[in-house]
């Protein structure tokens, strides 16, 4: 697979005329109103993967040896990790193997540890030094520089140079400071602003999935991000690391539920070669992503309903298209896709083995793009039927029963009426004309800012979505779910709120929703402990 | 390092490494003793079921008859594939609703979370695995507190996990019986090079070091945590006394099983190719967790069975079991309503003995092993009626012998009303000697107390 170039600085310049300046430094506001809670929390395997890389210079395999992470709110960044005793275990086992032999005279370490003798303190001081400020992400103590040196001390013990450091690598890769982002802030009785050394790991981590980065840092001991203007111009900076496109891809598939795409399969009577092509379509996803979040900064319309996609060669026929030259962008909306909800990848996911599922398509669009909170049947106390198989019936008819008992139709005319819109893909998310020999019926309705639409099918919903003030204010509330790592609806409210002043380049596409979420208040304070 | 050859020397040997089991207690935290029980249960067992149950194949027949035609409880009563009847080692418990969950909206397949827990989806509290183990120490003097495997999904989601930490949070599960093995086994196995215990010894001393800087660290972030976050720092103290009993070299003497041949089961996942492999890794898992009770390397252990789609196990049924079976099935259940069709009825109960089988498997190693009699089995899944996704009227089988809190050899109808699985939960732990008369949490507090009258 070709990659395409991570270019970020092409729309850097719509959302902030900050974009490579230095910007004044001005003081914050002060604490809002509703604030988040403090919080602890254990990196997502990603970014201990990630983290781990940056100790050591190179590749890991940390993240195939840990366990998966659990989720909350559909996120893997959340403050519900824990460190249990499997992936403590695979973690140790995993730290032991990776600093067995560990090369010195990478540029990672400093110049004098290639040929260090174990008594050289001043070298080990150095060294030791520069990976706690990696691994803790900010400036160690001098307390802390000796404790790590007394662990240098024991590895070196009869030993070499190299030994020493690998048994403070050890330590490190294991280490509470390493493995929790804290957002504590400095303590006190009343409301907190996270420490300068806080900012910047959450900045960071936020923002590109990866550690600080060594000027970072040094803004971050410089107390710049402690104003907004210093935090969206550090954060700016790091979007063009080219690291930052898996943070993005991650958050979209996250977002979208496209995670289980790798743990579908399909009947054979629906395709053939199914794990391939779930393959390619994940490729088309984050490429598309690569795109829409490089060029366009993450535009909630492009991303939706953009007319195009980045197709792999594997998925061209699937799609009826002829294949083109690698990462190069083909049009689409000849071929009814038009955006992410149409390309194959959410239409597998949101469908059955062998036949579609309006309701799974329905509800991911009404939850992960409006952010409404659905009641289960069995809450209301109503009992599934999953209406049976039938080769006479299309879809549409055998569903007929929600349409028809009132209880089921309170919750299902909405959830049926946009599932139904995509009835022209099948369970692979293959175009289709006819079902049970009959012409497939794709019109359906949405209730959306406040409107009922009659629409004729997904392409009519896509142009809707990408254009509605109801899913640029869910896209918020799911970047602050991200960001925070859980469901805090009144935070949500108050920052959605705050948004209705800004740009649409601001609020109505993804960077500009986390930039603004950085510089805000709700990023660098928390409530009392 | 251990390398390949040592494991035929070591099968059936007293394994000893870096014995230092007499210094281990004094480093273990105290835990609160377990209150007075006569002659509590030792070894807990909690297996997840796929696929809710056909009830028309499940109710015993009248003089406890499990065998007849169709019936998916025949298994227990299979000597020739299981050496014995377990006949008289199981309870039918009918009637069981996850009400919890009903109450927490954890319904359908989310409420696997509930049959352990005892709470829905934002319950705070362990399962009765962790809860036995952890808190209640029983996993404080072996080298694991507990086993938590899982077949085809690894993933710690709702719908996919039976044990949780205290604090709420799933556990992680084990897929691969080779993963399993070395989990349980791999600290116990002698490397004959004779430089071998040079290093090891060395790997000893760097290892007490990593974890005093450890517990130093965890500490510091601790007393500057704020409360809400205490439970999963715990966890993480938890998770480094575990660690710390590996580092130090605890002693086993046992049968350690042969080493599972990954070639056998070139994939494990769900959905990734690991479905023809399911009922291999569904033994094995099996075998090394009872092992791991006979060695004494845990007491507690927990096993999320696989759906069981595209398995081809039985070519009877169809491809997509989930669909094409467990959502197909129709059944009137208990209150009469609704269609029946008794093809879908046995079609699911086909489905339902498969996986009984493993399960009367695991009966028959715990009474190879001599553990049957002190085991507390409980086995459930997440719903009773698959078609209809109902976390109401849960089958579920009690096996073993409870340490003497389970009369066995019979059927136990609660009936039609639904009675909270919380307790079943407080039964649980009465048999391990907690007494305490409630287990879960929910914002109807009313059906977290009472117990179930099963001597």
């Amino acid at each position: 697979m070709t990659t395409r170039p991570w270019v970020v600085c092409y729309w850097l310049f719509a959302l902030s005329s900050s974009c490579g300046t230095a910007a004044p430094a001005t003081t914050s506001r002060g604490a809002p109103e509703q604030s988040l809670e403090p919080a602890v929390r254990r990196l997502s395997v990603a970014e201990l993967e990630a983290s781990a890389q940056t100790l050591l210079g190179n590749a890991t395999e940390l993240a195939a040896a840990l366990p998966p992470d659990a989720r909350q709110s559909d996120y893997s960044r959340n403050v519900a990790q824990t460190v249990d005793s499997l992936l403590l275990g695979q973690l140790f086992d995993a730290a032991r193997s990776a600093t067995a032999a560990l090369d010195l005279s990478q540029p990672r370490f400093p110049s004098c540890a290639r040929f260090a003798l174990p008594d050289d303190r001043a070298c080990a001081e150095n060294t030791v030094n520069a990976l706690a400020r990696t691994a803790f992400r900010r400036d160690p103590s001098a307390l802390e520089v000796e404790q790590l040196l007394a662990l240098f001390a024991v590895g070196s013990d009869g030993s070499d140079f190299q030994s020493g450091i690998a048994l403070v690598m050890r330590a490190l890769l294991g280490s509470p400071k390493f493995m929790y982002a804290t957002t504590l802030g400095e303590g006190g009785p009343g409301p907190t602003q996270l420490s300068s050394q806080e900012l910047g790991s959450e900045l960071s981590l936020l923002i590109s999935g990866q550690p600080p980065d060594e000027e970072l840092l040094l803004a971050a001991s410089r107390g710049e991000l402690a104003s907004a203007p210093g935090r969206e111009r550090q954060a700016l900076r790091l979007l063009q690391r080219p690291q930052s496109r898996e943070l993005y891809r991650r958050f979209v598939q996250e977002w979208l539920g496209l995670v289980g795409l790798n743990g579908l399969a399909k009947s054979s009577q629906v395709t053939t070669g199914f794990p391939a092509l779930r393959e390619a379509m994940l490729v088309e996803t984050n490429q598309f992503v690569d795109d829409v979040f490089g060029y366009q900064a993450g535009s909630i319309g492009a991303l939706l309903a953009g007319g195009y996609s980045i197709v792999p060669d594997a998925l061209a026929s699937f799609y009826g298209v002829q294949p083109s030259a690698p990462g190069a962008r083909v049009a689409l909306t000849a071929v009814g896709r038009v955006g992410i909800l149409q390309q194959a990848g959410f239409l597998a996911t949101f469908a059955h083995e062998s036949e579609t599922a309006p309701v799974l398509r329905g509800k991911a669009v009404l939850t992960r793009l409006l952010c409404l909170d659905l009641p289960k049947p069995t809450d209301l106390g109503v009992d599934i039927v999953f209406p049976p198989a039938d080769a006479h019936a299309t879809t549409r008819e055998r569903f007929s029963r929600h349409a028809t008992d009132a209880v089921c139709r309170s919750c299902h005319e909405s959830l049926d009426g946009v599932g139904f819109l995509f009835e022209n893909f099948d369970a692979a998310g293959q175009l289709r004309t006819s079902e049970s020999g009959r012409p497939i019926d794709t019109s359906g309705s949405i209730r959306l800012d406040g409107q009922q639409l009659q629409l004729s099918d997904s392409v009519e919903l896509s142009s809707a979505l990408a254009n509605s003030e109801q899913v640029r204010r869910c896209a918020a509330r799911q970047v602050l779910r991200f960001a925070a790592g859980k469901t805090d609806a009144a935070v949500e409210q108050a920052f959605v709120d705050a948004l209705q002043g800004k740009s649409l380049e601001r609020r109505g596409t993804f960077l500009g929703l986390f930039l603004e979420f950085v510089k805000s208040d709700w990023f660098a304070w928390r409530k009392p402990q | 390092m251990i390398r390949r050859s040592s494991l035929s020397i070591s099968r059936r040997a007293a394994l000893t490494a870096l014995g230092a089991g007499a210094a281990l207690a004094a480093l273990l935290p105290e835990v609160r003793p377990l209150r007075a029980a006569s002659s509590p249960a030792k070894y807990f067992i909690g297996v997840y079921m796929p696929h809710g149950m056909a009830r028309e194949f499940w109710v015993p027949r009248p003089g406890f008859q499990i065998a007849y035609e169709g019936s998916s409880l025949a298994p227990f009563d299979d000597a020739v594939s299981f050496g014995r009847s377990f006949r008289d080692q199981i309870v039918t418990l009918e009637g069981l609703d996850l009400t919890a969950g009903l109450r927490a909206s954890t319904v359908g397949h989310d409420a696997s979370r509930v049959i352990l827990t005892g709470s829905g989806k934002d319950g705070q509290n362990a399962s009765i695995d962790q809860f036995l183990a952890v808190e209640q120490g029983l996993g404080k003097d072996t080298p694991l507190s507990s086993l938590v495997l899982g077949v085809g999904s690894a993933e710690p989601a709702l719908q996919w996990c039976i044990s949780y930490a205290k604090g709420g949070t799933a556990l992680p599960k084990l897929i691969n019986p080779l993963a399993t093995f070395n989990h349980a086994f791999g600290q116990f196995l002698v490397d004959p090079d004779p430089a071998a215990s040079a290093r090891a010894a060395r790997e000893q001393r760097l290892g007490k070091s990593l974890l005093d800087y450890w517990r130093a660290d965890l500490a510091e972030l601790s007393a500057r945590s704020p409360k809400a976050e205490r439970d999963k720092l715990d966890q993480h103290a938890t998770a480094l006394r575990e660690l710390e009993k590996r580092v130090l070299g605890q002693t086993v003497t046992c049968a350690v099983p042969s080493r599972p041949d990954p070639t056998q089961f070139p994939a494990v996942g769900s959905y990734q190719g690991g479905e023809p492999y399911f009922d291999l890794i569904s033994e094995l898992q099996i075998d090394l967790m009872v092992q791991a009770f006979a060695c004494g390397v845990t007491r507690i252990g927990t096993l999320f069975l696989a759906d069981l789609s595209r398995t081809h196990f039985d070519p009877d049924l169809p491809e997509d079991v989930h669909t094409d079976v467990a959502h197909r099935y129709a059944s009137p259940g208990r209150n009469g309503k609704g269609s029946s069709d008794a093809a879908s009825q046995a079609r699911l109960a086909r489905q339902n003995r498969y996986v009984y089988g493993k399960i009367a498997r695991i009966l028959q190693r715990l009474s190879a092993s001599g553990l049957l009699e002190e085991t507390v089995l409980v086995a459930m899944s997440d719903m009773g009626d698959p078609s209809k996704h109902s976390s109401r009227q849960v089958p579920t089988l009690l096996a073993g012998g409870w340490g003497g809190a389970l009369r066995a050899g019979r059927h136990i109808d609660l009936g039609a009303e639904g009675t909270p699985s919380n307790r079943l939960l407080v039964s649980v732990q009465q048999a391990f000697g907690v007494e305490s008369d409630s287990y879960g949490q929910s914002a109807d507090p009313s059906i977290l107390s009472g117990t179930l009258a099963l001597t």
